[in-house]
C-alpha cells in the first residue's frame, strides 16, 4: 500500500519569514508518526499544508499517492487543529454531526457514531449541553471525536494532549494506539517528548524549519547520542560531581539532582564509572546502561535554548 | 453539494433557533395586529369627535351648523349658548379631554366666510370636515338671500361625488390612490434597506466567529472556501426569507380575522371590511423579491469580506463602515425617490448595482419605470453580483486564514491578485 503521506521539498514563508524550509518526509501506512520540534519549529505550517489548508510556495504534498491535495481526500483524513475551533454556541452532539457532514458522512450514520463516540469518551451525558459550557478538557475530547468520527485511514493532530490533565491524556492516548492497532496511520505533532517516546514508531525532529533527523525511535536512538548511564542517588552523592566532570570517562553529563542521565566517553567504560562512583562514596539506588531519551537527543540536536521545558510537561 | 448543503443548514438552524429570530418573528405580526385594532378603534368610537358651536350673532347660523354636522358620523356637535365667559369654560373642558374642540360662528359668516375652531388637536380630518360642512351652509344661506327655494337648495347639495381614483401602469389600472402607492413605494425602501443591513451583518458575524473561534481551520480542510462562504451566504438568505414568510402569513391570516377582531372590539364586520392592505400586484412582489435577493447576495458577499479580514467585533464594526455607507445612498435618498421616481437622480440610482436594490423596487412600486429599465436594472445588478462575489471570496479565502493586524487597501489588493 501506498505511503499515506508523501511531503517533497516543501517550502512555506510568511511575510519574508521561512516557517518551513525544503522539508521532505514521509509517514508509512498503520504507523504513529511523531513530528517533533520546539515550538516556533514549523510543525503546525506542515501539517496545515498537507491539510491543504496552506499550498506550499514551492515542493508538494502526496496524499494516498495523490497530487491532488487534502480537501479532495477529506473524507479518509481526520485533522485536529493545533488551536482548537467548534462552535460555542451550538450543542456538542450537533456540531459532532455537523462536521462529519462536512466530511461527507449520512447525517443519520453521524449521529450514531457521535453517540457512540460521547460514550466510549465518557461524555454522554453531555451530548446536548453547549459546547462553552464545556471544561477545556471535555472541549479537546469532543474536537478529538470530530477528528476520528468519520474512521478516516490517516488522522492528523496538532498538539493532541496540550493542555489536557493527566487521567484525560492517557484516555487519548490509549485512543491513539488503538487507532493504529485497528490498521490505520496517526500523524501527530508534540514538542513534549514524553509523549512522543511512548507513541511514535517513527519521527522527525525539526527546528526553524528545517529537519534534523527521521526514521524509526529505535534507529533515532541508536544513531544519535552513543551509550549511556542513568545514575540515581540514594541519599549520599559523595564526590559524584567530580566524576561526572571527568572528560575521559563521561562525556557529557546532565545533572537533575537526585538523578543525572551521562553520556560515556568514547572508549570508556561503564564499570569504571561505578567503580570510581562508589570509591567516592556515592549511595546509589539506581545504575542503568541505558538507551538515551528521546528528550536527550532532542535537546543534544536543537539546543538547550529551543526547548526549554514549559509548563505543560509538568503535568507528564 | 453535500457539504455545501450542511452549511446552509447549520447556519439556518442556529439562526432560527436563536432568541431575537423569535423575537422578530413575533414583533412583525404584533405591530400589524396592532394596526389593525387601532383602525377599528377608531371607527368605532375613538374616531368621533365632540365638539361645541358657539354662536355669538342673533341670525342662528349655528344652529344651522349643528344640524348640518348632524349626518357627520365622525363629528357630534352641541350648541352652547353663548353666555359671557362661555369661551373660557369651553377652554377648560377642552384641557380637561372632555371636549375635542369648538367652533365659534357669527352673523358675518356668510358675507365674509370666516369662522374660527379651537381644540386640542386640529387633526386634518376634523378640519376638511368642518371646512366642508361650513361651506355648505354658507353657499345654502347666500342663495336663499338671493330668494332661492331652500328646497331647490337643498337638492342641489343633496349629490355629493365620488372620484374613482384609478392608478395607470404598464397597460393595466388598477384602483390605487397616490398616497397609497407613495406609502407602499416608502414602505418597500425602508423593509429593503433594514433586511439587506440586518441579515448582510448576519453574515458578517457569523463568518466573524469561525474566523475568531478557529473553526474555519477544520472546515477549510474539507470545504474549498468558495463553498463556505456561498454556504453561509444561501443559509443566512433561507433566514430571511423564512422571517418573511412568518410576517406575510401572519398578516394575512390577522386579516381574515378583522371581523372578529371587529366584533370583540364592539365594532360591526361592515366597519373591519373598511381596514384594507393596499393592493400589491403579484409583478410588484416579484420585483421586491427579485431586488431583495439581488441585493442580499451583493452585500453579504461584501460583508462576508469584511468579516474575514477582521479578527474581532470592534474591527469588524470599523470594516464594514464603507458597506454600510454605500447601502445608506439609497437609504437617504428614498425620499427623493419617492417624491419624484422618475427624475434623472432616480433613474441612476436605479442602474448603479449598489443603490438598485433599494432604488429599482421604489420606482417600479410608483409606477414610473419602463421594463426595458428594469430588465437592464436587473442585468447591472448580476453583473455586479458575479463581479463583486468573486473579489470578495478571494479576499475571504485568505482572509479566514489570516491572523493579526487588519490589512490595508494595498494589502486587500494582493490578496485579490493573488
Amino acid at each position: 500500500m501506498a505511503e499515506p503521506v508523501i511531503v517533497d521539498r516543501v517550502t512555506k514563508r510568511f511575510a519574508g519569514n521561512t516557517a518551513v524550509d525544503t522539508l521532505s518526509l514521509s509517514v508509512p501506512s498503520g504507523v504513529i508518526y511523531g513530528l517533533l520540534g520546539p515550538n516556533g519549529a514549523g510543525k503546525t505550517t506542515t501539517l496545515r499544508m498537507i491539510m491543504d489548508i496552506y499550498e506550499p510556495d514551492s515542493g508538494s504534498v502526496r496524499l494516498f499517492d495523490d497530487l491532488a491535495g487534502g480537501r479532495v481526500h477529506s473524507a479518509r483524513i481526520g485533522y485536529l487543529p493545533e488551536e482548537r475551533g467548534l462552535y460555542p454556541k451550538m450543542r456538542v452532539l450537533d456540531v459532532l454531526v455537523f462536521l462529519a457532514e462536512t466530511k461527507g458522512v449520512a447525517r443519520k450514520a453521524a449521529r450514531a457514531k457521535a453517540l457512540e463516540w460521547l460514550d466510549r469518551l465518557g461524555l454522554g451525558e453531555r451530548r446536548l449541553s453547549k459546547v462553552s459550557d464545556l471544561s477545556k478538557g471535555m472541549q479537546q475530547k469532543v474536537q478529538f471525536i470530530s477528528a476520528v468520527l468519520h474512521d478516516p485511514e490517516l488522522v492528523v493532530l496538532d498538539e493532541p494532549f496540550s493542555g489536557l490533565d493527566p487521567v484525560n491524556r492517557q484516555v487519548l492516548l490509549e485512543t491513539v494506539l488503538d487507532y493504529r492497532r485497528r490498521g490505520k496511520t496517526v500523524l501527530f505533532s508534540t514538542h513534549i517528548m514524553e509523549h512522543a517516546e511512548q507513541l511514535c514508531d517513527r519521527l522527525c525532529i525539526i527546528a526553524r524549519g528545517k529537519k534534523l533527523v527521521d526514521g524509526t525511535l529505535a534507529d533515532v536512538k541508536r544513531t544519535h547520542g552513543g551509550k549511556h548511564v542513568v545514575v540515581e542517588f540514594d541519599g549520599g552523592e559523595g564526590a559524584a560531581r567530580q566524576i561526572f566532570a571527568d572528560r575521559k570517562l563521561i562525556a557529557k553529563a546532565q545533572d537533575f539532582g537526585q538523578h543525572a542521565e551521562l553520556e560515556l566517553a568514547a572508549g570508556a567504560d561503564a564499570q569504571d564509572i561505578l567503580k570510581a562512583l562508589v570509591a567516592s562514596g556515592a549511595r546509589l539506588s539506581r545504575f542503568e546502561l541505558a538507551s538515551p531519551s528521546l528528550h536527550k537527543i532532542f535537546v543534544d540536536l536543537v539546543g538547550p535554548d529551543a526547548a526549554t521545558p514549559d509548563k505543560e510537561r509538568a503535568g507528564a | 453539494m453535500r457539504k455545501v448543503w450542511a452549511v446552509i443548514r447549520r447556519e439556518f438552524i442556529e439562526r432560527v433557533r436563536t432568541r431575537w429570530f423569535w423575537i422578530s418573528a413575533i414583533l412583525g405580526p404584533v405591530l400589524f395586529g396592532g394596526i389593525i385594532v387601532f383602525q377599528i378603534a377608531q371607527s368605532v368610537g375613538g374616531g368621533v369627535r365632540h365638539i361645541a358651536v358657539v354662536d355669538t350673532g342673533k341670525v342662528g347660523y349655528g344652529v344651522r351648523v349643528v344640524e348640518a354636522l348632524g349626518v357627520s358620523r365622525t363629528i357630534r356637535a352641541d350648541a352652547a349658548s353663548p353666555a359671557p365667559g362661555v369661551f373660557d369654560s369651553l377652554t377648560r373642558l377642552v384641557e380637561a379631554k372632555q371636549l375635542n374642540g369648538f367652533l365659534i360662528v357669527d352673523d358675518s359668516l356668510p358675507t365674509d366666510g370666516k369662522a374660527e375652531y379651537r381644540a386640542s388637536n386640529l387633526s386634518l380630518q376634523t378640519i376638511e370636515e368642518l371646512q366642508r360642512t361650513l361651506n355648505r351652509v354658507v353657499e345654502k344661506a347666500r342663495l336663499e338671500g338671493r330668494g332661492v327655494n331652500p328646497a331647490v337648495v337643498d337638492w342641489a347639495q343633496a349629490l355629493r361625488v365620488t372620484l374613482d381614483q384609478k392608478k395607470c401602469q404598464r397597460g393595466a389600472c388598477t384602483a390605487e390612490s397616490a398616497g397609497q402607492s407613495f406609502i407602499i413605494a416608502y414602505l418597500v425602501a425602508i423593509l429593503l434597506f433594514m433586511a439587506i443591513l440586518l441579515y448582510g451583518v448576519n453574515v458578517m458575524s457569523s463568518v466573524l466567529e469561525e474566523k475568531r473561534d478557529r473553526i474555519v481551520e477544520v472546515l477549510v480542510s474539507s470545504l474549498r472556501p468558495f463553498q463556505l462562504m456561498m454556504g453561509k451566504v444561501v443559509g443566512a438568505g433561507a433566514v430571511s426569507f423564512f422571517q418573511f414568510l412568518i410576517w406575510g402569513v401572519s398578516a394575512r391570516i390577522l386579516l381574515n380575522l378583522r371581523a372578529p377582531i371587529a366584533r370583540a372590539l364592539g365594532a360591526d364586520a361592515e366597519m373591519a371590511q373598511g381596514v384594507q392592505l393596499p393592493h400589491i400586484p403579484f409583478a410588484t412582489l416579484a420585483v421586491f423579491m427579485a431586488f431583495f435577493l439581488g441585493g442580499f447576495l451583493l452585500y453579504s458577499a461584501m460583508f462576508a469580506a469584511v468579516g474575514a479580514m477582521s479578527s474581532n467585533e470592534q474591527e469588524a464594526r470599523q470594516a464594514q463602515q464603507p458597506v454600510t455607507y454605500l447601502l445608506m445612498i439609497s437609504y437617504l435618498s428614498i425620499i427623493g425617490l419617492t417624491n419624484d421616481p422618475s427624475s434623472t437622480f432616480a433613474k441612476t440610482l436605479s442602474l448603479v448595482p449598489f443603490t438598485s436594490p433599494i432604488a429599482t423596487p421604489v420606482r417600479w412600486t410608483a409606477g414610473s419605470m419602463p421594463t426595458w429599465e428594469l430588465a437592464a436594472s436587473l442585468v447591472m445588478l448580476a453583473v455586479a453580483i458575479v463581479g463583486v462575489t468573486w473579489v470578495a471570496a478571494r479576499i475571504y479565502r485568505v482572509g479566514i486564514l489570516m491572523t493579526g493586524k487588519r490589512p490595508n487597501l494595498k494589502e486587500l489588493m494582493r490578496w485579490v491578485r493573488a
